[in-house]
């Protein structure tokens, strides 16, 4: 355990709690919280229903059928089965919430009461408020998405409301319940009586989404979705696609790089003009972009401070220079899938990362303890 | 009892907070939240540049008035220190040794040519904990790149993924900046970790986070599947999500707009949606036990206190300023100051931890080492 004992969470033990029957964007939540946790060193004992966490089956899968997702969002944890439906199962949580620091668990769930109860301090992951009164409502992820307000910033604005790529609302919701988890545990540590956590999916994506309620607040409006209308958008290239980005304070660096004369016209001079000509200022910008690579794009405009961003898919990152010069994409050695490349935890802790340990294979349920 | 008798998991600890914008001052906000004495430094030359753009008039003081500037900076004191003139340097060093935590989003290097880096503070008091928050990580080809929100939002890898389907990749766009809002919900929890073992062991750190990864951690499956497998797809997909039978927005009778999540594609849900206005749309979904939800916007966000009741918060002027992303045994937050007028606590933070007295504070003042306006012209 030597190794174990130098990472900074390692005198924490936790337990993620998996009960049966909870929707799947609050367990995503629950498992990223508690991955980075154990990749920061905390003993989690992850609980699964008899059958496993259903995110073994989720997709996206790895071509040897098993869920990448899975393999993702459980790194450096041990699992254990448990049928939390049968007093056994209940007993033996009761015995191992006793020795935990704080445990992580998805609400509603048959076992609530009982988690709530016992020395490790509960860190829930609910869809909704209290005050909603929705416990029993039905919830997805991209439902979350709506509710927050995300899904009405992006898009056209005469066309369908569109989501983020990937899992934003339960990943954005663990961030936060790892940051809520790293609280109780100072606050343990400081021998205060350490405060309950409840994160839920829907004020997560409220509070990240602060920017609509404020727009509505201060002009009355609401933001919306741009698309074509936004000073900010995304253009082809020769290789690909650049979204064009800059600041009131780049735009005469931007000016300058694009090198058009045309927008020297007055009327570009102020965010609000061109934003007024916006469908011409494009007919200017778009031309330069149409024969340069990313990388070309890329290296100009930062040559000149401005921060266009070169879209790259998942898969090129594998191969992006600055992730390989920060070995940011772990090698994580599977004892039976072999070789996994994934993020690690992005941060470097006086230059060291923090290489994930490969998630738990499903154990036979436990008869005794 | 009121959190601000109860001691707090941060009580005590202080923190230096060289935060700007989201991502540096949202991560210092939300240590202020759990307890800690947050010290926001500014300076006349350069502001926070959320005062700036969120400029809303030209009258004088138009700085101590932006909404996101106030949404970010409550629970903060702030100090306008020079962080040019080897004086006011020199006053930051000595706060540095009365502190816990730096946090700072300068672009690389800043700190460092002021000698206020990571090496010439831990050299002064071992224990404190540097939180950098920068675009690219402080290491690495690209450490100096610039990015502003969106930028990550294509560097990452999000905005392969999103787009409707068949068409171009997009953005968050300019108005959420999506990238830059997740990272203080991580960075904070790091940097209390790093506190807990600057309690254990004497021993602070430098925290070195990168933006980008922090939004491209968000696809750690994909990342994973893509690596594995070629034929891992990687193009926008509408609101389509592998796993689930049909997911969808639908346009209703009034021009709102609804989400909702099905078990099985439904070819009535199009002209259902068009003959109900949304709130009703929603509801009569939800009764018959389907997922629904309505896309709410900033206004429908404002209105709806049972959702919002915690995410957002009043000042004592009765502002509206950002609440917490989740509840404290079952609370919210009480806003116990505004955000700060730029160099409000100058003063009383130098009087009462570093004790210069009234004639060292107005040579400063005299001096232009610490100031209440802006030296700079507005852009």
């Amino acid at each position: 355990m030597s190794a174990t004992d130098v990472l900074p969470l390692g005198r924490f033990t936790l337990l993620e709690v998996n009960d049966r029957d909870v929707p799947l964007c609050l367990r995503l939540a629950t498992s990223l919280a508690a991955k980075i946790a154990a990749d920061l060193g905390a003993d989690v004992l992850k609980i699964e229903p008899p059958g496993g966490d259903p995110v073994r089956r989720a997709p996206p899968s790895l071509p040897q059928g098993e869920s990448a997702l899975f393999q993702f969002l459980n790194t450096s944890k041990r699992s254990l089965v448990l049928d939390l439906a049968t007093d056994t199962g209940r007993s033996t949580l009761v015995r191992l919430l006793d020795k935990a620091d704080a445990a992580l668990f998805e609400e509603p769930a048959s076992i609530a009461a009982l988690v709530r109860s016992r020395r490790a301090t509960p860190i829930e992951i609910a869809a909704f408020p209290i005050e909603m009164n929705a416990a029993l409502r039905p919830v997805s992820e991209f439902t979350i998405l709506a509710l927050g307000g995300l899904l009405h910033m992006v898009g056209e604005p005469e066309r369908k409301p569109l989501r983020l790529g990937g899992h934003q609302a339960s990943y954005a919701a663990g961030l936060t319940a790892f940051t809520g988890l790293t609280a109780v545990l100072a606050a343990r540590d400081a021998g205060q009586m350490p405060p309950s956590v409840r994160v839920s999916l829907a004020e997560v994506m409220q509070w990240v989404n602060w920017k609509a309620a404020s727009g509505a607040e201060a002009s009355g409006a609401s933001p919306g979705r741009e698309g074509k209308r936004s000073e900010f958008q995304v253009v082809p290239c020769r290789d690909g696609h650049v979204a064009v980005v800059y600041t009131v304070t780049q735009w005469p660096a931007t000016r300058a790089l694009i090198g058009d004369r045309r927008l020297d016209d007055a009327r570009f001079n102020t965010r609000a003009g061109r934003r007024q000509n916006i469908a011409e200022l494009y007919a200017i910008l778009t031309p330069w972009f149409a024969n340069r690579t990313r990388a070309e794009i890329q290296k100009e405009a930062q040559a000149r401070g401005v921060p266009f961003g070169p879209i790259f898919s998942p898969r090129e990152l594998l191969a992006t220079e600055q992730y390989v010069a920060r070995g940011f994409l772990a090698e994580v050695a599977h004892p039976r899938l072999g070789r996994l490349r994934l993020p690690q935890l992005p941060v470097q802790w006086n230059g060291r990362s923090f290489a994930p340990r490969p998630a738990p294979e499903l154990g036979l349920p436990e008869l005794a303890a | 009892m009121s959190t601000a008798q109860k001691k707090r998991p941060l009580s005590g600890v202080r923190v230096l907070d060289f935060g700007l914008l989201t991502a540096g001052a949202n991560t210092s906000a939300m240590l202020a939240d759990l307890g800690a004495d947050v010290l926001k430094i500014e300076s006349g030359a350069y502001l926070d540049p959320f005062r700036v753009v969120g400029k809303i008039d030209d009258n004088d003081g138009w700085w101590n008035r932006s909404p996101p500037f106030r949404f970010t900076n409550r629970n903060k004191r702030g100090l306008a220190l020079n962080l040019k003139d080897p004086e006011g340097q020199r006053i930051i060093r000595e706060l540095a040794r009365e502190c816990d935590v730096v946090v700072e989003n300068f672009r690389r290097g800043v700190l460092d040519r002021a000698g206020l880096g990571y090496a010439q503070l831990s050299a002064l008091n071992p224990r404190i904990v540097m939180a950098a928050i920068s675009s690219q990580g402080d290491t690495g080809p690209e450490r100096m790149n610039v990015s502003f929100g969106s930028t990550l939002d294509a560097t990452s890898g999000i905005a392969a993924l999103t787009g409707y389907e068949g068409e171009e990749p997009r953005i968050s766009g300019m108005d959420v900046n999506y990238p830059d809002q997740i990272v203080s919900l991580f960075a904070s929890g790091m940097v209390i970790t790093a506190i807990m073992e600057a309690r254990r062991t004497g021993k602070g750190c430098f925290l070195d986070f990168s933006q980008r990864e922090v939004a491209s951690f968000t696809l750690g499956e994909e990342i994973l599947a893509a690596s594995a497998d070629p034929a891992h797809p990687q193009a926008p997909r509408g609101n389509r999500e592998e796993g689930v039978a049909h997911q969808d927005t639908y346009r209703c009778r009034n021009g709102r707009w609804i989400a909702v999540t099905l078990t099985a594609a439904d070819p009535e849900m199009e002209a259902f949606c068009m003959a109900h206005d949304r709130d009703t749309a929603v509801s009569a979904l939800l009764a018959r036990g389907i997922t629904a939800a309505p896309c709410n916007d900033g206004a429908d966000l404002l209105r709806d206190t049972a959702l919002a009741g915690a995410t957002l918060a009043r000042d004592q002027q009765g502002e509206l300023v950002k609440g917490l992303p989740y509840r404290l045994d079952g609370r919210g937050i009480t806003i116990e100051r505004p955000a700060p007028d730029l160099g409000q606590h100058t003063w009383e933070v130098l009087r009462d931890i570093l004790g210069y007295d009234e004639g060292q504070l107005r040579r400063l003042a005299e001096a232009g080492v610490t100031s209440t306006m802006p030296s700079v012209g507005e852009t």
